[in-house]
């Protein structure tokens, strides 16, 4: 449409000219990246949608809303409010595991593992999709990660978090506690540092060498996203009106200031994914803005322009750092390649 | 705090009521009568089996103290997720339904969406209905707390099973529910039968429709037992000053927020045409201007508080300081 594009603002330049969009018309739960490169779009609808090259295909994946997602040796896995564990590869959609009335709410992969948090539990499934174990929580798992070389999972919950070895024979989990609902949580890359978002606008810390807990605090909104720069230096967060970065060095978090950046008065940072090898991160906000912020010389790339497309809620890197996909709650998504021309 | 309703806020019903007094039966009419409206039904793993609906959301009920560690300042976390999950296809339902366990205490519920910004900007609360049993309301009321805790936080309150008592039992039954809460509209019912329009869409926690049931005058003649449940309204014609307001019960709250259930004013401050609604659940408060005073309506400010160890005349002398 030569006639519209000329309107548009410059900050959507990158949209126009480096990625493939879509409108889905239903909330973005999340996206990744297969290891075929495509890339997946989990939908409020039920569907997962594709984009591979520039074609975008649909795939039911569950009944009602699909709640999360992750890439997996195969392809995709999906959890959803139908209680169901998907795998999505190849165009079709395998069952995995089927927990009945319970939505799987938390979905997390490597190579070698998959993990469903559903309720208190968190099942532990083969690269084939067999159950090897179950985790017992003492409360909802609302945050599911693996640690950078797939070793350790990650849960958190009411009053802390749960970190369990996958090999372990026994299961007994380090318990990180702290009082309060926990409602997210990361690992850093280089497995020091655990922190969890909470329900009162904080983020809690554990050093795991010492058990030193660190809080940080100060965000006008709830955290939803966290993500660990790749050298482990930086945490990214949303949660206020900038990307706020907490120094994971040099004695921080504690008694630093974090580094505030794409910082406005109009709009919430509402999801980060950092860079997967540079010290970068994408951010998008509450008004559809989504901006690429290298953290060093603090420069702002804009990707796409705010209006019109609803808040972002979901951002995920290609491994190879060169493709960046992302999604918001009115359905728009775009796959953004930063490598051609 | 602002908590005018806007369209796209999802209208949230509470029913609470203990295992037997016809929870279910009363759900299922919701459903059965719903002309094409669709319901998200929140339930719980003890509730009674045989739900009919195709959007049933089964949860464990996590409630949580609040960063300050008050026992009574607690919300639903399991609720805060669901809504957040149920937001995700919102086009698919009119409303959402929670359906409590038998024991539960109301206030968790209601104070999650008081307290929790997402939920708060997705849904609006709109009534607690409890359900109680004509015949075996006096021994619950007897052997536990929770049974005249529910009744005080009830907005409606279905009176079942009236086919099981006698006249005489019945005006029994219903002089004890109004000795706790005087406030509740109350509707008998045999097997459950009360029209939906009298449970769905009352608006009860709207800041405009607070005191809409409140009459104008009450004489205050129940008497006070240290640990029942009470309920107690006052009202004051001449103008308040809402500093003063404000420090009062504000003070109130904190010291007896614990024993308070639920607090409702509607206040006419000094030198301001519009009325100031003002509503709380033990500590957790809320309040917003909402319009002027209607052509013919008593400008007066009014309070209604609903709890444990109420002191008439300290609330009185209190509420009554607040004039300007
Ligand atoms: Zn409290
Ligand atoms: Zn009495």
């Amino acid at each position: 449409m030569p006639g519209l594009s000329a309107h548009v603002s410059s900050a959507d330049h990158i949209l126009e000219t480096r990625a493939s969009s879509h409108d889905l018309g239903a909330h973005v739960v999340a996206c990744a990246f297969a290891p075929d490169g495509s890339a997946g779009f989990a939908l409020g609808d039920g569907t997962l949608r594709i984009a591979a090259d520039a074609a975008w295909t649909s795939i039911a994946a569950h009944e009602g809303a699909v709640l999360a997602l992750a890439a997996d040796a195969r392809g995709f896995v999906t959890g959803g409010d139908d209680g169901k564990l998907q795998r999505i590869a190849g165009g079709e959609v395998t069952t995995l595991a089927d927990f009945g009335s319970r939505w799987v709410e938390q979905v997390a992969a490597t190579r070698t593992h998959i993990a469903a948090g559903y309720g208190k539990r968190v099942a532990v499934l083969d690269a084939a999709g067999k159950t090897i174990k179950t985790l017992e929580h003492p409360s909802s798992v609302t945050g599911l990660v693996f640690d950078a070389k797939g070793k350790r999972i990650g849960a958190s919950h009411v009053n802390g978090a749960s970190l369990w070895f996958v090999a372990a024979k026994t299961d007994n989990p380090r318990k990180l506690e702290w009082k309060g609902s926990h409602t997210g949580i990361a690992i850093s890359p280089d497995g020091e540092n655990v922190v969890t978002a909470m329900q009162e606008n904080a983020l809690h810390g554990w050093r795991l060498s010492d058990g030193q807990h660190m809080r940080m605090s100060g965000y006008p909104a709830k955290t939803k996203a966290l993500s660990f720069s790749r050298n482990s230096k930086w945490l990214a967060t949303s949660g206020a009106e900038s990307i706020v970065l907490w120094p994971f060095f040099g004695g921080g978090p504690m008694g630093k200031a974090p580094t505030e950046l794409a910082g406005g008065d109009a709009a919430f940072c509402t999801f980060v994914a950092c860079h997967p090898q540079h010290e970068a991160v994408a951010a998008g906000f509450s008004d559809g803005m989504v901006v690429l912020a290298d953290i060093g010389s603090e420069r702002i790339l804009p990707v796409a322009g705010p209006g019109g497309r609803g808040a972002v809620t979901a951002l995920a890197w290609h491994p190879d750092g060169a493709r960046l996909a992302l999604g918001t709650e009115t359905g728009f998504a775009a796959v953004v390649d930063f490598s051609k021309q | 705090m602002s908590a005018s309703p806007t369209s796209d806020q999802v209208p949230v019903t509470v029913l609470t009521g203990y295992l037997g007094a016809g929870k279910t039966t009363l759900l299922n009419r919701i459903l059965s009568e719903q002309h094409g409206r669709r319901y998200a039904v929140v339930v719980n793993e003890f509730g009674e089996l045989g739900i009919d609906n195709d959007l049933v959301v089964d949860t464990d009920e996590e409630v949580f103290e609040m960063n300050n560690g008050c026992i009574c300042c607690t919300v639903r976390g399991d609720l805060i997720r669901i809504v957040g999950g149920l937001m995700k296809r919102r086009d698919k339902f009119d409303g959402i339904i929670i359906e409590t366990t038998g024991l539960a205490n109301p206030a968790p519920v209601a104070q999650t969406f008081f307290v929790d910004e997402d939920v708060r900007a997705r849904t609006r609360l709109d009534a607690i209905v409890t359900v109680v049993d004509a015949k075996h309301l006096p021994a619950r009321l007897a052997d536990s707390h929770e049974a005249a805790d529910q009744i005080a936080f009830a907005d409606v309150i279905v009176l079942n099973k009236t086919d099981l008592v006698t006249p005489a039992e019945l005006e029994a039954v219903e002089a004890k529910i109004r000795e706790i809460n005087r406030f509740a509209v109350i509707h008998r019912a045999d097997h459950a039968n009360v029209p939906v329009t009298d449970l769905l869409n009352q608006g009860a926690f709207d800041l405009d429709r607070v005191l809409a049931r409140v009459p104008e005058f009450l004489t205050d003649d129940a008497h006070e037992h240290n640990d029942d449940v009470t309920s107690l309204s006052f009202a004051v014609e001449e103008d308040l000053d809402a500093e003063k307001f404000n420090a009062w019960i504000g003070a109130l709250l904190a010291e007896q927020g614990a024993d308070l259930l639920r607090t409702k004013g509607i206040l006419a401050y000094k030198d301001d045409d519009r009325r100031f609604a003002f509503q709380a659940v033990h500590m957790i408060a809320d309040g917003a201007y909402i319009g002027p005073w209607r052509p013919g309506e008593k400008r007066e400010s009014r309070i209604v508080f609903i709890g444990r160890n109420l002191n008439r005349p300290r609330l009185r002398r209190g509420f009554e300081a607040c004039r300007a």
